[in-house]
């Protein structure tokens, strides 16, 4: 399949030398999380379309959830000598050298989904997209609510070492301290953002805790799901204890509706996917942006679930 | 005709990583300039380092799955330290860690008799675990990010430090390997370590050494990452085992013991790094890279396996288990 | 002594190995079942909800979908193949295809379908390792790589979810009490150990475990016998995957991520070597209950999840240690 991409490549090319001096075709590296993952893969179709329309060639690095890999793929951008970067970081510093090699070599880059430590400023553009950590604090939020500020809860984590587990644990913990909140997180445990091990850990926390899992938080919605399995086949006749994901799919919207939910929140990959792609658009055509953007956050609960759209 | 076949065969490393070049760079708009071979090479150069030392521990009739642990502990040992001890002695504790790892590995290895491949699994999970525990499952961020971006420059246009030192292991290795006594030892051991061990040889030590010699290599490729990404984190590497196989295989070392060389490695290695640099320019989606990737290494293995057995029994138990008796824990 | 380590000598090592198993059976299992034992007792000391009826079955339905992998598992370290790294592959084959193909030709052939082309994975790793004589580490690696590969291009590399909620309230659901997945993995495990223990091909898959020429022999079809263990694995690995999808109703290429490792983990504390010839899928499953009782007391206790990695290095590098120990006193 090399082959026939290269003839377009090389026909594109000669088009491009013919027409030497008038407007080129941008190319904009795409170093994303993963090709395929629930949230990721839509975020990278939305951007793809997006570029399409807007005649950018996208050059898709697939990192598959591995920071070294990306560390590796940012090198692969700069040789290749593309216009622009949009990275997805999966860890706070890693990419900084990376990012600053391409700064060197007059590439512009900007951060998608994640945040990266202060150090990367100086060599990003602008992070769009949401903030993990304040999905954290909004879960938190929400849960509070649900928990009239008191109880105890458990914590189903994504992968550990990673940015978004990191972020989302760490602005949950931080803001029910900043509240001073007497609510209690009795464990929290890693599934890796796997559907099948967020239901093992979670028969495993039903057994350990039983009654005094008063509430949950759970990283995604794909773990929150786990969850409710895994509390239908140790208690089919109890409803479940308050539950609070994140992301906004559409089996957790009908886990709201039906009441195994307490809440989830909305942050669109499409959106996110969008708006990286057009925030480079505009880097592009020389114009300034600014250095945060963030995407819309939701919290969605019974209350709103029929007025607000599901994510993916 | 024949013999142009052999030869053909013997180079197949060198063939295919010429061929790669050569196709990706009249495919691939500038595929072949400096700045992509320099880049290409810095890439290669944490798997590189890595697969030297696995390299020995293949021609030895071992294999070592806890590279990838080591790897991120020793990285992290180095970074944890720095404020403490300065840049650089935290570096080279890092890499002592990644040789005390291997220490670890080869002690077991040799002094229970057991067979490497479960026992590297076992201390890779155990690595690993010491890795997410010190860290506390959070990435650690080291002192002096400008000491990072130096090292992440690319010198007299086409080394980095890590790439330039990767290459000089590996000639070091390979010279190692074919000049000297003990290095001839090596394959002595790890085609049959019996008959080593009757003309003398301490196959013991020699694998002991062996894995020494590639968790040290795993630390300083660690290290070395660390430094450059300023960052020690317990999920760095996780994904890195698969690939140093495949490049030391794709290089022609035989996982059966006794056969191998440095310079198949630099090949199998670069191939890969080209390869993969390749199909990134294009764009190939990562699931069909894994498919090329997956086809060249079957590919090459099976060519080996129909240049060099014939006469031996082709479903015979490989070298790894039965005629070792430091796996099979049989001593004479 | 000497000539059983140093040559591949028919009689002395199938004595040796008649002769080692009876007293390495006795220690071993009576070892683990003592184990199992210290297990169930710690547990029920250090957490009131751990003797349960409900934490029992919960550990019986989160050990089924791996356990029938380590039925597999077992047949490949007894023919002495080493390991089947390409499970995850066949896991993920399984669980895409058979929710993929359900709107297209229904839940159960989608199922069966899914099931054979796992199988057909499996027998492209057992034509390179059995009749090509490719190493099994980097036959299974590369033919994994492939596999996924292609299931991942087949689906456009996104997450497949399930059409069909029937078949998922049937694999969730009870039958006399007991989940329908704990029953097809007992059904599983009967069959596995009925081919092993009972049938000609067991003894055969003992008997090239054991030792090969020996056994090619005496009219083994040794070829066959160790390219049908990879087959049983990828089919069994095949099931386990379906039956994930059909729980989770969602499946992504990475579904089967470290199911290798855990099968072989399991297998191996069971006390079935590595070096092949030796070992029953009731042991494999023993390796397993002690596995998943020791990690939900771990959890019990609130051990965080990376450094349970700990523990099971551990476990497994005391199983081999002890395995080599007894092997050797079976020889003396």
């Amino acid at each position: 399949m090399i082959g026939k991409k290269s003839m377009i490549y090389v026909a594109a090319t000669a088009a491009i030398l013919a027409s030497a001096g008038v407007a080129q075709a941008k190319t904009v590296c795409y170093v994303t999380a993963a090709d395929s993952h629930a949230y990721a893969t839509p975020a990278n179709v939305a951007l793809q379309e997006r570029a399409d329309e807007l005649g950018i060639e996208i050059l898709n690095l697939s990192q598959d959830f591995d920071v070294q890999k990306g560390t590796e793929q940012l090198n692969t951008c700069v040789a290749r000598g593309v216009d622009g970067i949009i990275l997805w970081p999966l860890d706070p510093q890693a990419y900084i050298p990376g990012l600053a090699r391409a700064q060197q070599s007059n590439i512009p880059s900007i951060l998608i989904n994640s945040p990266m430590a202060e150090q990367a400023n100086q060599f990003i553009k602008s992070f769009t997209g949401p903030d993990v950590y304040e999905e954290g604090e909004m879960a938190a939020d929400a849960l509070s609510t649900a928990m009239d500020g008191k109880g105890s809860v458990v914590i189903i984590a994504g992968q550990a070492g990673n940015g978004t587990t990191i972020g989302r644990v760490g602005g949950f913990v931080d803001r029910l301290k900043e509240v001073n909140s007497d609510i209690e997180v009795l464990d929290t445990v890693n599934a890796d953002f796997d559907q099948q091990k967020a239901l093992v850990v979670s028969r495993d926390l039903i057994t350990r805790f039983g009654d005094k899992i008063m509430g949950v938080y759970a990283n995604d919605d794909t773990m929150a799901r786990g969850f409710i399995d895994a509390w239908k086949e140790a208690n089919p006749s109890e409803p479940t204890p308050p539950i609070v994901g994140i992301n906004g799919q559409k089996d957790a919207f009908e886990s709201i509706r039906s009441g195994e939910m307490y809440a989830t929140i909305v942050q669109s990959p499409v959106e996110d996917g969008k708006l990286a792609i057009n925030t480079m658009a505009e880097i592009l055509d020389g114009k300034e942006v600014d250095s945060r953007l963030p995407i819309p956050l939701t919290v969605v609960t019974m209350e709103n679930v029929n007025s607000v759209e599901p994510a993916f | 005709m024949r013999q142009t076949i052999a030869i053909v065969l013997q180079y197949r490393v060198a063939i295919i990583l010429a061929l790669t070049l050569t196709v990706s760079g009249l495919i691939v708009p500038g595929y072949l300039s400096e700045t992509t071979l320099s880049l290409g090479l810095d890439r290669a150069a944490a798997i590189g380092l890595i697969a030297t030392g696995l390299t020995v521990l293949l021609i030895a009739g071992q294999i070592d799955l806890s590279g990838g642990a080591i790897f991120a502990l020793a990285g992290i040992v180095s970074t944890i330290l720095q404020p403490s001890l300065g840049i650089l002695p935290a570096a080279l504790v890092g890499v002592f860690v990644g040789g005390l790892c291997g220490a670890i590995n080869g002690g077991l290895v040799v002094g229970l008799k057991v067979n490497s491949l479960v026992l590297t699994l076992a201390t890779m999970l155990i690595f690993r675990a010491v890795a997410h525990w010190i860290t506390n499952s959070q990435p650690v961020t080291g002192t002096d990010i400008m000491f990072s971006l130096t090292m992440a420059q690319i010198y007299l246009d086409i080394f980095s430090i890590r790439s330039a030192l990767f290459i000089v292991c590996i000639i070091l290795l390979h010279l190692w390997l074919t000049r000297t006594i003990a290095g001839r030892n090596v394959f002595a051991v790890g085609s049959n370590a019996t008959a080593a061990e009757e003309s003398g040889v301490a196959a013991g030590r020699v694998v002991f050494f062996g894995f020494i010699f590639a968790g040290s290599l795993a630390g300083v490729a660690g290290v070395l990452q660390s430094l450059v990404t300023n960052t020690g984190s317990p999920v760095f590497g996780s994904e890195l085992t698969v690939a140093v196989i495949a490049a030391v295989v794709v290089g022609g070392t035989r996982l059966e013991g006794g056969r191998g060389s440095a310079l198949g490695t630099l090949g199998g290695v670069l191939t890969m790094a080209a390869l993969t640099m390749a199909m990134e320019f294009q764009s190939v989606p990562a699931y069909l890279q894994q498919v090329v990737s997956g086809l060249i290494l079957i590919l090459l293995v099976v060519l080996d396996r129909t240049v060099h057995t014939r006469g031996r029994a082709a479903g015979a138990i490989p070298l790894l288990v039965t005629q070792n008796p430091i796996t099979t824990g049989g001593k004479p | 002594m000497s000539e059983i380590a140093s040559e591949l000598d028919s009689e002395s090592s199938n004595e040796r190995f008649a002769r080692g198993s009876r007293l390495v059976d006795l220690l071993s299992k009576t070892g683990l079942s003592l184990a199992i034992l210290a297990v169930i007792l710690y547990g029920s000391f250090s957490s009131p909800a751990f003797f349960t009826t409900g934490n029992f079955l919960n550990i019986l339905t989160s050990m089924s979908i791996i356990g029938i992998v380590v039925v597999g598992m077992t047949f490949v370290l007894v023919v002495g193949g080493l390991a089947d790294l390409s499970v995850p592959a066949t896991i993920a084959c399984g669980a895409i295809l058979s929710l993929g193909l359900q709107p297209v030709i229904g839940p159960v052939p989608a199922f069966v379908v899914a099931v054979a082309l796992s199988g057909l994975i499996g027998s492209v790793n057992g034509v390179l390792v059995g009749y090509l004589g490719v190493n099994p580490i980097i036959a299974t690696l590369g033919i994994g790589t492939i596999a996924l590969g292609i299931v991942q291009a087949a689906v456009g590399g996104v997450i497949v979810y399930g059409a069909n909620p029937e078949s998922a309230e049937f694999v969730k659901g009870r039958l006399f009490g007991i989940p329908v997945v704990v029953l097809i993995f007992l059904a599983v495990a009967v069959i596995g150990h009925f081919i092993l223990a009972r049938s000609f091909w067991g003894r055969w898959t003992l008997a090239t475990g054991g030792n090969y020429s020996a056994a090619e022999a005496s009219a083994v079809p040794v070829k066959a016998v160790k390219a049908g263990a990879f087959v049983i694995t990828a089919v069994a690995a095949g099931i386990s995957g379906g039956l994930l999808g059909l729980t989770l109703q969602s499946a992504r290429p990475l579904i089967g991520q470290g199911y290798e490792f855990s099968a072989i983990t399991a297998v191996v504390v069971g006390g079935v070597s590595i070096m092949g010839g030796f070992g029953s899928v009731p042991r494999a499953i023993a390796g397993l209950i002690f596995v998943q009782l020791l990690t939900n007391v771990m959890v019990l206790d609130g051990v965080r999840t990376p450094i349970q990695g700990f523990v099971l290095g551990i476990l497994i590098a005391g199983a081999v240690g002890m395995d080599s120990a007894l092997r050797k006193r079976g020889v003396a």
